[in-house]
């Protein structure tokens, strides 16, 4: 990697890590969820890249995963009392296992008829959710989390409570954020990269060399659950409950969509840019609109709506793909 | 066994509604080869604009049919005009993230007009006949969704004569096939490619005005007809009129049938999972070629 | 003789009412250069498809190195050892050449390294080496079709089924992609099936030569036979071939 991008990576890392501690000083520890969103949004869409990006399949679903990256951990903390990091585990490879049973018989659909079945999964999925016994359907599963006594417990239990949780979870979102695009950068320069990208471009000719598209379309969608089933267990131990219709909520999978269309799709970057672009324009309007008469209408997502589709028309590569940006781009 | 048999005959009422649902994905989009993922949309807006002629005018929406349908009819036509156009030549991707992009504006941009609110569109003319019933040999047929099941096939045969017998049509199918041959003969693509999205706007959004004289009103309401939509295309097979009819009566048939077993939860979730049983085994539907 | 690398053995194919291969049977021995022929229509490129698994013949069976590969996937039969170029030529755009020529390389090894290394020396071989950083999308059409012969080469095929490789291309491309052909016969050794028009091409180029017309297959030999043979001129050569010196 060339000097100049490691000290740019450096000076980011060091902006991040920094930014939370110079907020907390202030005490507006809104900025500083704002930045865990921005990371949660920017982490999800790293994830969605795998499916959507590189694999080039549009993936309405990962939501699915988010939701049972949820359940997962908290059925564990509730029942076995089992610290988030160890129900992260356990998400990771429950959500892994459900997407791949039920993507493989889906494999063979392309193109949109892949991404509208996305969708009925989804709304197969939700009658689920609201009526399933065991997550307590729609009346929620709450998380018994008592306030950690030491800063160690905390941190292995995500047990912080009034002012400092902001912070804690800001970093423990710019963590996952980081690790997840440790994850994306080895898996681009991996076998599975190469054939992501190459059924993207060309099933069938991916196929006259080799390529098991079925497989490596199911591998690609099972990344992407692996990565939304670790954002829903950061955010079900935010929330500190789990509700059916706040994690199976389309959003989540949308948000990242977008982020990641308007930075770039397939590019490793692209969902930070569009996240912490699009997240702050949210939050902006909410504080701008504070509590008008246009509160809570959705005029953000009218902005992200607009932004998608001037980016499908006139940009469709995203903003990493403009000639100027070619600085912030690898090779 | 009556109530199997009541349940049948209300699905294929019901079927008749979501064949008119599903016919402007089925001919106009699946003639053209574009991704509508704001197809419920339309539709919606067809909803709320019977709803709103109905709560600030007064107008059933037997009369609102018509100024919505021009009002949505030239919807259609700017999405195409300003946003499809572009995305057309290129990558299949782009065209499904433009509709997306379509899809939140216009669901976030009537959230923000009327909110999430659920409404409804009371006292029409369908809904003063809803004592009357018919009664055939021990199973009811409700008159209202009776007018509107054969109102909406009305309209289904009308569109199926325009794509087959008239010169539109034909021209529409034409620019379909091969467009710079259709540019040869005179035929202009762009235009006929804006009526068409019109013309598909508009059919699903006269839909959702019949549509709202049953169901409530709220603008989250599209994409699961959207979906809707694309199973009954899709087990009827893409660019098959006649496919998209049968598709859709069996659609209807078999959400009915769900309800009297199943949780009405799950009266949408049997459905999709069979769209997702015809991608496993019969790609290409049940009577279109893939 | 040893049993032939290739065996299909009366391969039926029908789409909708039109028949396209009808009853076809022919083998291709492990060092042969066989040349497939015939007029437009006459069902080449879905003999092609079926035996590298695209489609699946009706009837009849394909038989590769001893497996009967009828009913196999495009991907597993590509594993066994079936390599092939398309009639409408496709490199992953979006890709670089040496990315291209990689995904080829990793179908028989799991290590990125290995297959760049594979790759270059692909590369080299076909003589595409210094366009390697280029995309894909950005080449001459001579150099595409020289890309897909070389990603197919890289997934060490024991058979090649170019599809009109020489098509589209110029005079002096022909000659270069002919040599590039005889080269890679030379030097791997492996079994390779040419569809072509150009029959200055074909035949010097092949051992023996197949005859499709109308879905079914009207003669099969050497090269100086079929030009002779009167069912061969009828169909496809027209009545001059045969005078050319």
């Amino acid at each position: 990697m060339a000097a100049s991008r490691r000290i740019a990576l450096g000076v980011g890392l060091l902006a991040a890590l920094v930014y939370p501690l110079l907020i907390q000083a202030t005490g507006y520890t809104y900025f500083q969820t704002v930045g865990f969103l921005v990371f949660i949004y920017a982490m999800l869409g790293v994830g969605w890249n795998f499916i959507g990006g590189w694999a080039g399949q549009f993936d309405f679903g990962p939501c699915i995963f988010l939701a049972t990256g949820a359940y997962t951990a908290a059925l564990a903390s509730v029942h076995w009392g089992w610290s988030p990091w160890l129900g992260m585990v356990a998400a990771i490879v429950v959500s892994m296992a459900i997407c791949a049973v039920i993507t493989f018989p889906v494999t063979r659909l392309r193109g949109h008829y892949f991404a509208i079945a996305t969708v009925a999964m989804w709304m197969i999925a939700q009658p689920i959710g609201a009526t399933w016994e065991l997550i307590n359907g729609s009346r929620g599963l709450f998380i018994p989390l008592t306030p950690a006594k030491s800063s160690l417990e905390a941190i292995w239990t995500l047990g912080w409570g009034g002012r400092s949780k902001a912070l804690a979870y800001y970093y423990v979102a710019l963590l996952l954020f980081v690790l997840t695009m440790y994850l994306a950068h080895r898996v681009d320069r991996s076998k599975l990269g190469y054939y992501f990208r190459a059924i993207r471009d060309d099933q069938e000719g991916a196929e006259a060399i080799g390529i098991d598209s079925r497989v490596y379309k199911t591998a690609a969608r099972c990344l992407t659950a692996a990565v939304f089933a670790a954002g829903g267990v950061l955010y079900g131990f935010w929330a500190l409950a789990v509700f059916p219709d706040q994690v199976l909520e389309m959003n989540w999978s949308v948000l990242p969509m977008i982020s990641t269309v308007l930075g770039g799709i397939g590019r490793l970057w692209g969902p930070l840019l569009g996240a912490v672009i699009l997240i702050p324009i949210s939050q902006v309007m909410s504080a701008t609109l504070g509590a008008g008469p246009l509160a809570g209408r959705g005029l953000d997502v009218i902005v992200y709506g607009i932004i998608i589709m001037a980016v499908a028309a006139f940009r469709p590569s995203g903003l990493l793909s403009l000639p100027w940006a070619r600085w912030f781009r690898r090779g | 066994m009556t109530e199997l048999a009541q349940a049948v005959v209300n699905g294929l009422q019901m079927g008749l509604l979501y064949a008119l649902v599903a016919v402007g994905l089925a001919i106009i989009w699946g003639l053209m080869e574009m991704v509508n993922f704001a197809h419920g949309e339309f539709m919606m807006l067809g909803m709320f604009g019977a709803w709103w002629l109905s709560s600030t005018l007064g107008w059933d929406p037997l009369v609102a049919m018509l100024p919505v349908a021009l009002a949505i009819y030239g919807l259609g036509v700017l999405t195409y005009s300003q946003l499809m156009r572009r995305v057309q030549r290129g990558d299949a991707f782009a065209q499904i993230f433009a509709t997306v992009g379509l899809l939140l504006f216009l669901q976030n941009g009537v959230v923000a007009l009327f909110t999430s609110d659920y409404r409804f569109v009371s006292d029409t003319v369908l809904s003063r006949l809803s004592g009357v019933q018919l009664s055939i040999l021990g199973i009811k047929l409700g008159v209202p969704l009776l007018m509107a099941g054969l109102l909406a096939l009305a309209l289904f045969v009308a569109l199926y004569l325009l794509v087959d017998r008239t010169e539109f049509g034909l021209a529409l199918q034409a620019t379909s096939e091969d467009r710079d041959a259709a540019m040869l003969v005179g035929i202009r693509p762009q235009k006929m490619f804006a009526v068409a999205w019109g013309l598909g706007a508009a059919l699903v959004g006269i839909a959702g005005v019949i549509l709202a004289n049953f169901f409530s009103v709220y603008p989250q309401v599209g994409l699961s007809f959207t979906v809707l939509a694309y199973a009954i295309v899709a087990l009827g097979g893409f660019g098959s009129i006649l496919g998209t009819l049968c598709a859709a009566l069996l659609v209807g048939v078999v959400q009915s049938v769900t309800v009297v077993y199943l949780p009405p939860a799950f009266k949408d979730a049997f459905v999709f999972g069979s769209y997702l049983l015809i991608g496993l085994f019969r790609p290409q539907g049940l009577f279109g070629r893939f | 003789m040893a049993s032939p690398l290739l065996r299909v053995d009366r391969c039926t194919k029908q789409f909708g009412g039109l028949t396209a291969n009808h009853d076809v049977s022919l083998e291709i021995a492990s060092d042969e250069i066989v040349g497939l022929i015939g007029p437009n229509g006459a069902g080449k490129t879905t003999l092609f498809n079926c035996i590298s698994g695209h489609y699946h013949p009706d009837e009849g069976r394909i038989v590769f190195d001893g497996h009967d590969v009828s009913r196999a996937r495009p991907d597993r039969i590509c594993h066994r050892g079936v390599a092939r170029t398309w009639q409408i030529v496709r490199a992953f755009g979006r890709m670089t050449v040496l990315d291209n020529v990689i995904c080829g390389a990793l179908t028989r090894t799991n290590r990125l390294a290995r297959a760049e290394a594979k790759a270059l020396a692909m590369l080299e071989f076909t003589g595409l080496r210094g366009k390697e950083g280029e995309m894909a999308a950005a080449l001459t059409l001579a150099d595409k079709k020289r890309l897909e012969i070389t990603r197919a080469l890289a997934t060490e095929p024991r058979l090649l089924l170019l599809d009109e490789a020489m098509s589209g291309l110029t005079p002096a491309e022909t000659s270069a992609a002919v040599e590039l052909v005889r080269r890679v016969h030379a030097a791997m050794h492996l079994a390779i099936c040419v569809v072509e028009h150009v029959m200055e091409v074909v035949m010097p180029l092949s051992h023996r030569v197949v005859v499709l017309d109308h879905g079914e297959k009207i003669a099969d030999g050497a090269p100086e036979v079929i030009v002779r043979d009167p069912q061969v001129i009828a169909a496809y050569l027209g009545e001059h071939h045969g005078q050319r010196p």
